[in-house]
Parts: structure tokens; C-alpha cells; sequence
């Protein structure tokens, strides 16, 4: 069964809506700037990819949803814009939603630690910690649009966003669902900001990934939440699929917590996953969208994990990282660049990774850098992929129908 | 294709291994201990006891140098799967490509959060130790496993709060019988930390102190306060049968399959009361095994002694299976306190024919949920066991197993 994504939405450090992640994309700038969310004195890094104030309308929309976490508002808004695109009103009891997070409304339990604590001001409400849990997002969706199937949170950090999507492509598959809403979201907080600070795995500047001087990661926040149905159904029902989603494929490197096998060899078995699910091969590799940190250790073990499945055709196959533009969405991560994969599909071009350093020749791999890269007609498959703490590696196949 | 149970681990108050765990069901008589209060997160009154592990038995399975980095949960659930690989007899692999892991965690890593953000808080964001932080992530028991056991497959951590257990069932599952995978690692993991504990009790979900000052889960009683917080493990090594036979192994239990549901009307926090889109996907779910509710031998319930989710997680048992004749109603949570391990090896232990003791602090009905828990007179062996479980929030989830060889 093909199963296809006929609706996408998003929201990033551009803002509220595919159309701004788009355009951001495409320019090649970066949203990692100054965040506002919280005091960011005394850490390494004081950058991030925040997402900004809504426009009128949007923020109307935001207003009627209460007591959600920012992490669920971002999920929400994101899932109404999928809907909205798949040309679908709401859920039903074969709609399921399977979403990624890794830290959910972890913002809002902090200001109720803060609180206890004696740092911050104000009683500690229960209700700051509603939507704590994990599982917000997805549940926030679900309650949003009528989703009556299953709704399944996915935690597996940085990976997150991209097993939710391989999860959900299982349930169309196997006729669970008849309808997917699929994706991830994750706010900023202390916890990761400082964590990831701790770790000295922060570029001070903004993250430039693939870089010779790459100094590591900046964190972003947001939401990407893809429809997933079956191409029959899409059909049935005059939708215009956008991509196939062709396969998924997950792997765990068993090497280390933090650090990535040296030689990529848990990418490179998740990759292998993914295309063999597929029905797919290196070889019909046609771009890829790079899980690409700017750690120094993440992007020389993704790089040499895609010259093994590549071989002689790694330093032409085009690559991007978005992370450059995005920051390090985490649990959304998957999700988020899910969707700038099928919106570059749609486009025939790559779009190019934010930063303005040289790509690091060692490496030899193809940055696209600068400004879009606009493919042959005859390129149709792109590898996304996505890996996590604790050597949890997950790779998507999307691919463009024709 | 069947898909087997070959081995199980359990960590748990009272409990280090399946056998331990076996015995203290049959004994039902929950020996809850006293949570450290001195933060003074706690209020005055509330909870003051959990079903905690007891980590001093830690060493037969982990040595300190391996335990050192780990938060509580990853301990829980690498001992776990270490007892799984050895009751299934099995070897560790050094690197093992066709193993999966999959845990299902409710509340996180609740012992390592509390600690960074005292950290950041108080001592300043430098402060941070990223040994914790790596800690931090939902993901660290299932990638503490992986390092564990070498394995190398598909590594998944899911969360749905008490559903958590048997969405991580339904992904191993998948896992399996789509040939990803030939033996999963698949479980349930929580700490319970002071903070947790005070939350919970906040929210009206622990097991209030009685006149005596005894905190007691009772099951589908009129005098239900609350859970009897809890934490733990379990894990199941989960195999296609041609493939445990073909390896001379034991199949202990089947899962026959799991699945869920989702009602968009309960409120954020809470079950709801009426089981909705919830019954009518346990329904579902039980024509697709072909299955009618007489063929239920045994259910076990997520049930821990809060009136509502009980009261809700009553209601669609009886809904779905019939307001008479309903099967035995298991409610371990009572005995172990509440955490998705003991749901497991429960359901396990249930579907292998394991004596269960009469469910402890029940003895007045609580009509509204209309069901008696089992009273522990012995019961002939299943052929099948429905384990079912409600959340705050909307889901519901199912699991169904059948027995084994043993």
C-alpha cells in the first residue's frame, strides 16, 4: 500500500505556518537570534530559534485555546494547518495521532518549580503543570480535531518526530487508521537549553552545520504535523497527494549516550532500514535532508554514514541541513524537517543550509549553500534523517509521486 | 503468525523477579514505605506512602560502576531486561542488529528533572552536570537497555501516561510480525521521586491516609481515596513463536495483540464519565481476534483505587464484556502499587496462571463502578486475559494474551 501526506503544517523560528517556513528556507537566512522566552545570562550560548508573535489572525486562533502548554499550541496550530491543506474537517474513529516531543509543556512545569523553589514569583498552580506531560501535545491535537483512534506520544529525544511518523505510516499501513496526523513538538526551556549548555555541545553563535569550524548546536522550538493516508483514499476522495512517504527505518547505535558510533554505523543500518522498506536503494537517492547538529562528532559520523550508503555518489548527491535555519527543534525536529522535504519536493529544489562559513571539504558531502538548488525533473526521493541521545537513529524516505 | 512471550523481568516494591513477583500477587498485601518529605514539597495530610523499590538488591544484577550514571528508572528497567534475557535463556549479543527495544514510561525521568532544575534555579545554569542531563531524556532507560544487551534495532520510547504499557506493546508488536525485528526488548518504566509524589497527591491522585493513618489503593471500593504511589519495571522479551521453538526456548505467554482508543470529549486531567469512542474500540478490537466478551477467561485493569478512573475503567470492561457474567477483574495496582510494570507482569503472570491473592482494601462496593475484584479463590488457568488500561486525558488502551507452555 502507498501510503501519501496530503496535508503539512508547521511552526518554526519563521514563523506560523508552512508558507513562512518556506520562504525562510529558501533564503537561506537563519531564526536563531536572541530569545525572549527566558533569561539566558550565564550560558554559553544566549541564541536560539525562538518562534515570534502570531499574526492578528493567528493569535485570535491561539487565544481560544486555554490552558494548553506552548508545546501544545504549537502541535495544535500546526495540525489545523495539515488539515486544513489535506482538504479534511476533523477526526473520527479512524483518525489516530501519533506525535514526537521531547519535553512537551517542560516550560510551564519550570516556572512551577521556579515557584516552589523560591525564584520565581507566584504560587505553584497545579494547572502549570496540565500539560506536562509527555503526551500534551498529541492529546491536545486529538482533543482538537476529534481524533477518536489512537494517540500515541513519542519520546526518544531528538528522534522523536520521525518515529511518530513511522509509527503512524505503520498504522495506515496495516489499516489501524484510515487517516494520520502525524509530527512532533517541543518548546524551549531551561531544562534542554542549559542541559545542552552543560554538555559544551552549543556553538556560541548560530549553528552551522557541515561547517570547518562548526562549534555545535543551537536549539529552536516548534511543530510540524504531516496527514498521512492511503494513496487509494486520497484519490477516493480528490485530495492531491503531496509526497509519498515511503519508508521508515530506526536503529540504535548501543555505543554510547551522547557521542554517535565515529563510523555512523547506527545512521547508516537506519538509513539502510528506510530504503529497504521502501523497496529503495543508495542508489535512488536523489537528496537528503541531514539530521546535521553542527556538533563536530554528529556531522563527521553522518557524513561518513551517508558516504558508506552512497559510496562515489556522496559528494554529489545535494544536501541540506536546516538546523542552520531552524535550530534544533528536538522532539519535533523529524516532523519539522519532514515537512521542508515535501515542501522542497514540491518546489524541485534544496534548499540551502543557513551559515555563511565554507562547508568542511573533509567531509565530502554536497552543502547546498547560499540559494536553492533546483533539481532534475527526473529526482523524486529524498533520505531525512534524525538521531537522537542514547544512539536512537530513525531515517524517513519521502518521495515525490509520478 | 503468533507472537510469544519467552521472557520476563520484574522490578518493583517487594519484588526482583518474575518468581518474587508471582509471590507477592498471590499474597496481596501491599507493604507501602514512607517517602522522603524533607523538601516540604508535600502538603499537610496527604500521602505519605509509595511502593518503592528496594534498591539495596540492585547489585545481583547491576554493579555500581554500571549504576552510577543511571537515574532510578534506567536501573529499573536495565535489570529488568537483564532477568528477561535470562529467563528467556538467551545470550547477550555484543552487537545485536535484530534486537529492538521499546519502553513505555508515564511520567519520565522525574528523579534527574527535579534535580537540574534545582541546579539551574539555585546554583546557576553552569552548574548543570551533563551526566545528569543525559539522564534527562524520556529515551534513557530504553538506550541504557540497548548498551546493556547490544541491542542494535529500533530503539522506541513511547508515552501515554497510564496507556503507556500497552502502547509500547502495540509498537513491539509491529515491530515483530512486520520482520523489522526478531526479538524485542518491551516494557514499562517509572521512578516515583518526593516532587512526583507531592504532585500527585496535589492533583487528589494518591491513596489518602484513614482514620488509622493506613494508605490503602482500593479497587472499585466506596472508600477509594487514590493510587498507591509506585515505581518499577517490567520487561518482556517478545518473539515470534516458530522462532522460540526453533531455539528450544519456553513461550511463558502470547500477546494476541493491543491497541487504543481516544475520547476527544474527557477533560484534560481527567477520565471522564463515560467510556464513549473507548468502548466502542475495545469492542472493535475484540471482533478483529475474533473474539466475543465470553472468551475473555481473565481481566486485568489498570484500576488502583481512584474513584473516577476507576469508576470510568469500570464502565468499559462492563460495557464492552457485559453488565453480567463479567470474568475475573484482576487490580494488581492494589498490590503493587501503580506503576505500567506491574500492569505487565500481571498480565503475564495472569496469563500463565498465576494465583492471585484477593484484591487488597477492597470490601464495600462502590456501586457506581458495579464491579467486584477478584476475592482470591482460585481460578482454573485462562486461555486468555484482557488487559485493559485508562488515562487522564482520553485514551484507553487493550492488550490481549493467552497462555504458554508454563
Amino acid at each position: 500500500m502507498k501510503v501519501v501526506i496530503t496535508g503539512v503544517g508547521a511552526v518554526s523560528g519563521f514563523g506560523w505556518g508552512v508558507e513562512e517556513l518556506c520562504r525562510g528556507l529558501e533564503s537561506g537566512a537563519t531564526s536563531i537570534r536572541t530569545p525572549s522566552v527566558f533569561d539566558v545570562e550565564g550560558q554559553r550560548t544566549t541564541l536560539a530559534a525562538e518562534v515570534g508573535p502570531p499574526d492578528a489572525d493567528a493569535q485570535m486562533e491561539i487565544d481560544h485555546l486555554r490552558n494548553l502548554s506552548r508545546a501544545d499550541i504549537f502541535a495544535v496550530i500546526a495540525a489545523r494547518e495539515a488539515l486544513v491543506r489535506a482538504g479534511l474537517e476533523g477526526g473520527g474513529p479512524r483518525t489516530g495521532v501519533f506525535c514526537g516531543g521531547s519535553t512537551a509543556g517542560m516550560a510551564e512545569c519550570e516556572d512551577f518549580v521556579g515557584r516552589i523553589v523560591g525564584v520565581r514569583p507566584g504560587k505553584p498552580m497545579l494547572k502549570l503543570l496540565a500539560s506536562q506531560q509527555l503526551n500534551g501535545p498529541g492529546d491536545a491535537v486529538a482533543r482538537d480535531i476529534g481524533a477518536c483512534g489512537p494517540v500515541v506520544g513519542f519520546s526518544s529525544a531528538c528522534a522523536s518526530g520521525a518515529m511518530a511518523l513511522g509509527a503512524a505510516l505503520q498504522a495506515v499501513r496495516s489499516g489501524e487508521v484510515d487517516v494520520a496526523l502525524a509530527g512532533g513538538a517541543d518548546s524551549l526551556c531551561l531544562l534542554t537549553y542549559s542541559g545542552f549548555n552543560a554538555l559544551r555541545s552549543v556553538d556560541p553563535g548560530a549553528c552551522q552545520p557541515f561547517r570547518k569550524d562548526r562549534q555545535g548546536l543551537s536549539l529552536g522550538e516548534g511543530a510540524g504535523m504531516l496527514v498521512l493516508e492511503s494513496l487509494d483514499q486520497a484519490v477516493a476522495r480528490g485530495a492531491e497527494p503531496l509526497a509519498e512517504l515511503a519508508g521508515y527505518g530506526a536503529s540504535c547505535d548501543a555505543h554510547h549516550m551522547t557521542a554517535p558510533h565515529p563510523e555512523g554505523d547506527g545512521a547508516l543500518a537506519a538509513m539502510q532500514a528506510a530504503l529497504k522498506d521502501a523497496g529503495l536503494e543508495g542508489i535512488d537517492i536523489d537528496a537528503v535532508n541531514a539530521h546535521g547538529t553542527g556538533t563536530a562528532h554528529n556531522d563527521q559520523s553522518e557524513s561518513c554514514a551517508l558516504r558508506r550508503l552512497l559510496g562515489d555518489r556522496s559528494p554529489e548527491v545535494p544536501l541540506t541541513a536546516p538546523k542552520g535555519a531552524l535550530g534544533h527543534v528536538l522532539g519535533a525536529a523529524g516532523a519539522l524537517e519532514a515537512v521542508a522535504s515535501v515542501v522542497a519536493l514540491e518546489r524541485g529544489a534544496v534548499f540551502p543550509t543557513a551559515g555563511s562559513a565554507p562547508a568542511d571539504s573533509d567531509l565530502h558531502i554536497d552543502l547546498v549553500l547560499e540559494n536553492p538548488r533546483q533539481l532534475p525533473p527526473t529526482s523524486q526521493t529524498w533520505i531525512s534523517t534524525n538521531f537522537a541521545f542514547g544512539g536512537a537513529n530513525a531515517a524517513l524516505v519521502v518521495r515525490r509521486l509520478v | 503468525m503468533k507472537i510469544s512471550i519467552s521472557g520476563l523481568g520484574v522490578v518493583t516494591s517487594g519484588a526482583w523477579g518474575w518468581d518474587e513477583a508471582e509471590r507477592i500477587f498471590s499474597a496481596a498485601d501491599p507493604k507501602p514505605v514512607n517517602i522522603d518529605r524533607s523538601a516540604g514539597y508535600h502538603r499537610e495530610g496527604g500521602a505519605r506512602k509509595a511502593m518503592l523499590v528496594d534498591s539495596a538488591r540492585m547489585g545481583d544484577w547491576l554493579k555500581p560502576m554500571a549504576a552510577r550514571r543511571m537515574s532510578p528508572a534506567s536501573r529499573f528497567a536495565v535489570c529488568a531486561s537483564l532477568m528477561a534475557y535470562r529467563d528467556a535463556g538467551l545470550e547477550i549479543l555484543p552487537y545485536d542488529g535484530t534486537t529492538a527495544v521499546v519502553m513505555g514510561t508515564t511520567y519520565g525521568a522525574a528523579f534527574v528533572t527535579e534535580k537540574i532544575l534545582r541546579q539551574v534555579f539555585l546554583e546557576g545554569p553552569e552548574s548543570v552536570s551533563p551526566a545528569l542531563f543525559t539522564e534527562s531524556v524520556a529515551n534513557a532507560p530504553a538506550a541504557q537497555v540497548a548498551l546493556a544487551v547490544g541491542a542494535r534495532g529500533a530503539n522506541n520510547t513511547v508515552t501515554q501516561r497510564q496507556v503507556s504499557v500497552i502502547a509500547a506493546l502495540k509498537q513491539a508488536d509491529a515491530l515483530l510480525r512486520s520482520g523489522v525485528a526478531d526479538r524485542v526488548l518491551v516494557g514499562a518504566v517509572d521512578e516515583m521521586s518526593p516532587l512526583l509524589h507531592a504532585i500527585l497527591d496535589r492533583f487528589a491522585a494518591l491513596a489518602q491516609p484513614d482514620d488509622d493513618g493506613v494508605e490503602t489503593g482500593r479497587p472499585f471500593d466506596a472508600r477509594g481515596s487514590g493510587w498507591l504511589g509506585a515505581e518499577g519495571a517490567a520487561v518482556v522479551l517478545l518473539e515470534r513463536e516458530d522462532d522460540v521453538r526453533n531455539r528450544g526456548g519456553l513461550v511463558r505467554a502470547r500477546l494476541f495483540g493491543a491497541g487504543s482508543a481516544f475520547d476527544p470529549g474527557a477533560p484534560r486531567s481527567g477520565w471522564g464519565k463515560s467510556p464513549g469512542p473507548r468502548a466502542e474500540g475495545l469492542g472493535a478490537f475484540l471482533v478483529d481476534h475474533g473474539l466475543s466478551p465470553g472468551n475473555v477467561d481473565r481481566v486485568v485493569c489498570s484500576a488502583g483505587g481512584l474513584p473516577e478512573a476507576d469508576r470510568l475503567e469500570a464502565k468499559l470492561i462492563r460495557e464492552v464484556l457485559g453488565e453480567r457474567g463479567l470474568p475475573p477483574v484482576l487490580a494488581p495496582m492494589a498490590t503493587a502499587g501503580s506503576h505500567g510494570g506491574v500492569l505487565l507482569a500481571a498480565s503475564v503472570l495472569a496469563a500463565a496462571g498465576a494465583t492471585f491473592g484477593p484484591t487488597p482494601g477492597f470490601a464495600v462496593p462502590d456501586r457506581e463502578a458495579g464491579i467486584v475484584p477478584h476475592d482470591g479463590r482460585p481460578m482454573p488457568g485462562p486461555e486468555t486475559v484482557l488487559l485493559t488500561a485508562c488515562a487522564p486525558g482520553g485514551s484507553a488502551g487493550w492488550a490481549l494474551l493467552g497462555r504458554g507452555d508454563v
